[in-house]
C-alpha cells in the first residue's frame, strides 16, 4: 500500500470535485442557502400565524349589544370588539368572528352565558380562553362587590390560588419536532453532498473513459479506491460542516435568531458541541461515501449512477426520520442503529443532554459499519465484471 | 593520399571522434543508435485466453489461446474486425483484466504474478479513452506522474520536457475541456510516455480522429520505434497497419488467424493490398508464419 499514490488520487479527485458545478451546488450552495432559508421561512410562518391568530381573536359576535348587558363591559375591557351577528353559531363556524357570546335567562332564574368557539381554529380557541378569563374575572368582581356590603371577608373567595405550570405546551412540542429535524437535515444533506462526487469518480469516470488510464498505471486498485473514498468522505464531511455551521449561524447571528431559538426550542450551540457533532459525523461520512462509491461503481453512466443512488439517499433518510419522533432517547442499544444514532446524537448534542455511553457506542458501531462498507467497496473495485460491465 | 589511408593516425583520431560523436548525440537523436542488433523480446504471449460468462449467450471466448512475441524497436499490429478480441488482448496485457488461460510476460514480468511490475513498464493509450476534462494538461501530467512514482522536482522537470516535446506550452494551463481534439490527443500521448516506458500498448489509438490528428499518432508511433520502444497496437484501419507495422497479427473471433510481415502475408494470400489480404485471411484456416526478424 503506497499512501503517496492514494494521496495523489485524493488530491486529483478533490480538484475535480471543486470544479464540478453539480457537486458544488449540493455540497456548498444547498447548506449555505437552504438552511438559513428554511429557518427564515419557519420563523416567518410561525410568527405570522401567531399574529394572524391574535388579530382575528379580538372579534366577538353578539346578537345585539343590549342583549349582553352583563358581560359587554368586561369583554370591551378585555379588548374585544363586539360585532353584531344574527346567527352566532354560523358566524363562528364561517370564521366571521373568532367567538360569540350569548346571554340567556334572567337575574332571578340565574343567568347563563354561552361562549361559541370553534376549537379546531387556533384563533377561536385563543378567543374562547380569553373570554372565559374575562368572564371569570367579572364573576369574581361581581361577587366581591356583593360581599363588600355584607361584612364577610373577601378572602373567602380565594381559599387558595392555583397556578398552571405547562411543562409541554403545544408550542414546545412543535419546537421539539423541528429540533429533531436538525439531525435529519444534516444526514440528508450529507448523503446528497456525497452522492455527486461518488457518481462522478466512478460511473462518471467510466462514462468519460478516464478510469482505464488510471487502472493501467502502476497504482494498485487498493490505493485508488482509498483515494476515491477519502475524497467522497471529505465531500460528505464538508457538507455536514457547512450545514452545521450554517445552522449555528442561523441560531446565533441571523436576524430573528431569538425567534429561531424559540421555534426550535434550543439554545445557540457553542463551539464545543459543534465540534462534538462534527466528530460524531465522521464515521457516518466514511460509511456513506463507501456505500455510494460501491453502488455507483455498478453504473455505466452518470445518469444510471443517479438513479441507483437516489433510492439510497431515501433509504438513509428513513432511520433519520424515525429519529424525528419526539421523546425518543438514545440508549446504548439504540445507538447501534446506523444513521439513526448519529441523527439522534446531533439532536441531543444540540439540546445539550446526551449520554456519554451512547456517544461512545454510536461512534464505535459507526466505525465498524464504515469499515465493513469500505471493505465491500474495495472488493467491488477489484471486480472486473463490475468495472467493465457491458 | 597519406591522410585518408586507413593506417594514418589522423584518420584514426578522426574516426574515433566520429564514433564518439554518434554516441554523444544519440540521446537527442536516438535514430543513430544501432538498436536493431539489441532487440529483446519485450512482450511474450503464450496461449493467452479470456472467456466471459454471459447470461444470454453462455460462455464467450473473447480470446482463444493466442500466442505471439513483440520485440523492442518493433511495431506489432493486431488487426481484426470489431469484436475480434483485440481490446481484450491489450487489456489482459496491461493487467486491467485477468486471463482465464495461458500466460504472458510483459517486460519480463508475469501479467498475473506481478501486475504492478508490468504496469510500471507500459504506456497505455486507447482511442476511445477520454481526458480529465476539468483538469489542465499540467495537472493531468502531474497526476499520472505521481501514479508512476515520479515526484518533486523530477516530476516538474519531466512535465516541462513533455510540454516542450509535444508543443503545448500555450495551453498547458487551460482546462482540457476547452481544447480541440488534436490538442487533447497530444496531452494523451504525453501522458502515455511521461514515465518513459519501454513498452507501448495502443488500442486503436487513431480511432475517430481526423487525418491531421491521426497523423500525430502515426508520427508518435514511428518516433517511439526509433527510440527503441516495443510497440503493440491494435487497429482496423488497413492503411495504418500497412504503413506502420513491422509485423501483423490478424485476429478473428478470438483466434490468431495469421502472423507475419507484410511480404509474408502477401506471399501467403497472393494478394497485394492489405485490405484484400485481410479479407482473405478471415476465411482461411489458421496459419502461422514465423517472422524473419
Amino acid at each position: 500500500m503506497k499512501l503517496k499514490i492514494s494521496a495523489a488520487v485524493y488530491q486529483k479527485e478533490l480538484l475535480e470535485i471543486f470544479r464540478d458545478r453539480r457537486t458544488m451546488i449540493s455540497m456548498v450552495v444547498v447548506p449555505l442557502v437552504a438552511i438559513p432559508l428554511m429557518f427564515n421561512l419557519i420563523n416567518r410562518f410561525m410568527s405570522s400565524r401567531e399574529k394572524q391568530a391574535e388579530g382575528e381573536s379580538i372579534t366577538v359576535g353578539v346578537l345585539d349589544e343590549s342583549r349582553v348587558p352583563t358581560v359587554l363591559g368586561a369583554l370591551k375591557a378585555a379588548g374585544f370588539q363586539p360585532v353584531l351577528k344574527t346567527d352566532l353559531r354560523a358566524a363562528v363556524a364561517n370564521k366571521e368572528v373568532a367567538a360569540a357570546v350569548e346571554e340567556t335567562g334572567d337575574a332571578a332564574a340565574g343567568k347563563q352565558v354561552s361562549i361559541y368557539i370553534d376549537r379546531t381554529r387556533q384563533a377561536s380557541d385563543i378567543a374562547g380562553d380569553k373570554i372565559r378569563t374575562a368572564l371569570d374575572k367579572l364573576k369574581i368582581d361581581t361577587v366581591r362587590a356583593s360581599l363588600r356590603g355584607s361584612g364577610v371577608s373577601e378572602k373567602i373567595l380565594t381559599p387558595f390560588t392555583t397556578q398552571r405550570v405547562n411543562v409541554a405546551s403545544e408550542k414546545k412540542m412543535s419546537g421539539l419536532i423541528f429540533g429533531s429535524a436538525l439531525g435529519y437535515i444534516v444526514i440528508l444533506l450529507m448523503f446528497t453532498g456525497a452522492m455527486y462526487p461518488a457518481i462522478d469518480m466512478t460511473a462518471g469516470e467510466k462514462e468519460r473513459r478516464t478510469l482505464e488510464a488510471v487502472l493501467c498505471s502502476p497504482a494498485g486498485r487498493n490505493e485508488v479506491v482509498l483515494g476515491k473514498i477519502l475524497a467522497t468522505s471529505t465531500a460528505a464531511f464538508i457538507t455536514a460542516l457547512l450545514t452545521l455551521g450554517s445552522m449555528a449561524y442561523s441560531f446565533r447571528f441571523a436576524p430573528h435568531a431569538s425567534q429561531a431559538q424559540e421555534a426550535f426550542h434550543m439554545a445557540p450551540p457553542d463551539l464545543a458541541s459543534l465540534a462534538m457533532a462534527l466528530f460524531a459525523v465522521i464515521p457516518t461520512a466514511i460509511m456513506a461515501a463507501s456505500i455510494m462509491v460501491a453502488i455507483a461503481l455498478f453504473a455505466k453512466s452518470y445518469k444510471e449512477g443517479q438513479s441507483y443512488l437516489t433510492p439510497i439517499v431515501m433509504l438513509a433518510a428513513f432511520p433519520a426520520v424515525v429519529g424525528m419522533l419526539p421523546g425518543l432517547e438514545l440508549t446504548p442499544a439504540l445507538a447501534l442503529i446506523p444513521i439513526f444514532n448519529v441523527c439522534q446524537l446531533i439532536k441531543e448534542i444540540f439540546l445539550g443532554e446526551f449520554s456519554r455511553a451512547a456517544f461512545a457506542v454510536a461512534l464505535g458501531s459507526n466505525l465498524v459499519y464504515a469499515a465493513i462498507a469500505y471493505y465491500i467497496a474495495s472488493r467491488i473495485f477489484k471486480s472486473e465484471s463490475v468495472l467493465f460491465r457491458v | 593520399m597519406y591522410l585518408v589511408s586507413p593506417v594514418s593516425p589522423v584518420f584514426l583520431v578522426f574516426s574515433v571522434f566520429l564514433v564518439s560523436l554518434v554516441f554523444l548525440v544519440s540521446p537527442v537523436f536516438p535514430v543513430f543508435l544501432p538498436r536493431a542488433s539489441l532487440m529483446f523480446r519485450m512482450i511474450r504471449v503464450d496461449k493467452l485466453a479470456k472467456s466471459f460468462k454471459d447470461k444470454k449467450r453462455g460462455i464467450i471466448h473473447a480470446l482463444d489461446h493466442i500466442s505471439f512475441d513483440v520485440r523492442s524497436g518493433e511495431i506489432f499490429g493486431l488487426l481484426g474486425p470489431n469484436g475480434a478480441g483485440k481490446t481484450t488482448c491489450l487489456r489482459l496485457l496491461s493487467t486491467i483484466l485477468k486471463p482465464t488461460g495461458g500466460t504472458a510476460e510483459v517486460g519480463g514480468a508475469d501479467i498475473v504474478q506481478s501486475p504492478e511490475a508490468v504496469r510500471r513498464q507500459i504506456g497505455f493509450l486507447s482511442g476511445d479513452m477520454g481526458s480529465h476534462a476539468r483538469l489542465t494538461p499540467r495537472e493531468v501530467l502531474g497526476f499520472f506522474g505521481k501514479l508512476n512514482g515520479i515526484t518533486g522536482s523530477r516530476l516538474s522537470q519531466r512535465i516541462d520536457q513533455m510540454v516542450e516535446m509535444f508543443d503545448f506550452r500555450e495551453y498547458a494551463n487551460t482546462k482540457i475541456d476547452k481544447l480541440s481534439t488534436g490538442m487533447k490527443q497530444k496531452v494523451a500521448i504525453a501522458r502515455t510516455v511521461l514515465h518513459d516506458p519501454p513498452i507501448l500498448i495502443l488500442d486503436e489509438p487513431s480511432a475517430g480522429l481526423d487525418v491531421p490528428t491521426a497523423r500525430l499518432i502515426e508520427r508518435f508511433i514511428l518516433n517511439a520505434k526509433r527510440s527503441g520502444k516495443c510497440i503493440l497496437f491494435s487497429t482496423h484501419v488497413m492503411e495504418e497497419a500497412e504503413y506502420l507495422c513491422d509485423r501483423i497479427g490478424v485476429v478473428h473471433q478470438g483466434r490468431l488467424k495469421a502472423l507475419g510481415t507484410m511480404e509474408q502475408l502477401r506471399e501467403l494470400t497472393g494478394k497485394q493490398r492489405l485490405r484484400e489480404i485481410f479479407l482473405d485471411l478471415l476465411d482461411m484456416p489458421e496459419t502461422r508464419i514465423e517472422a524473419r526478424i
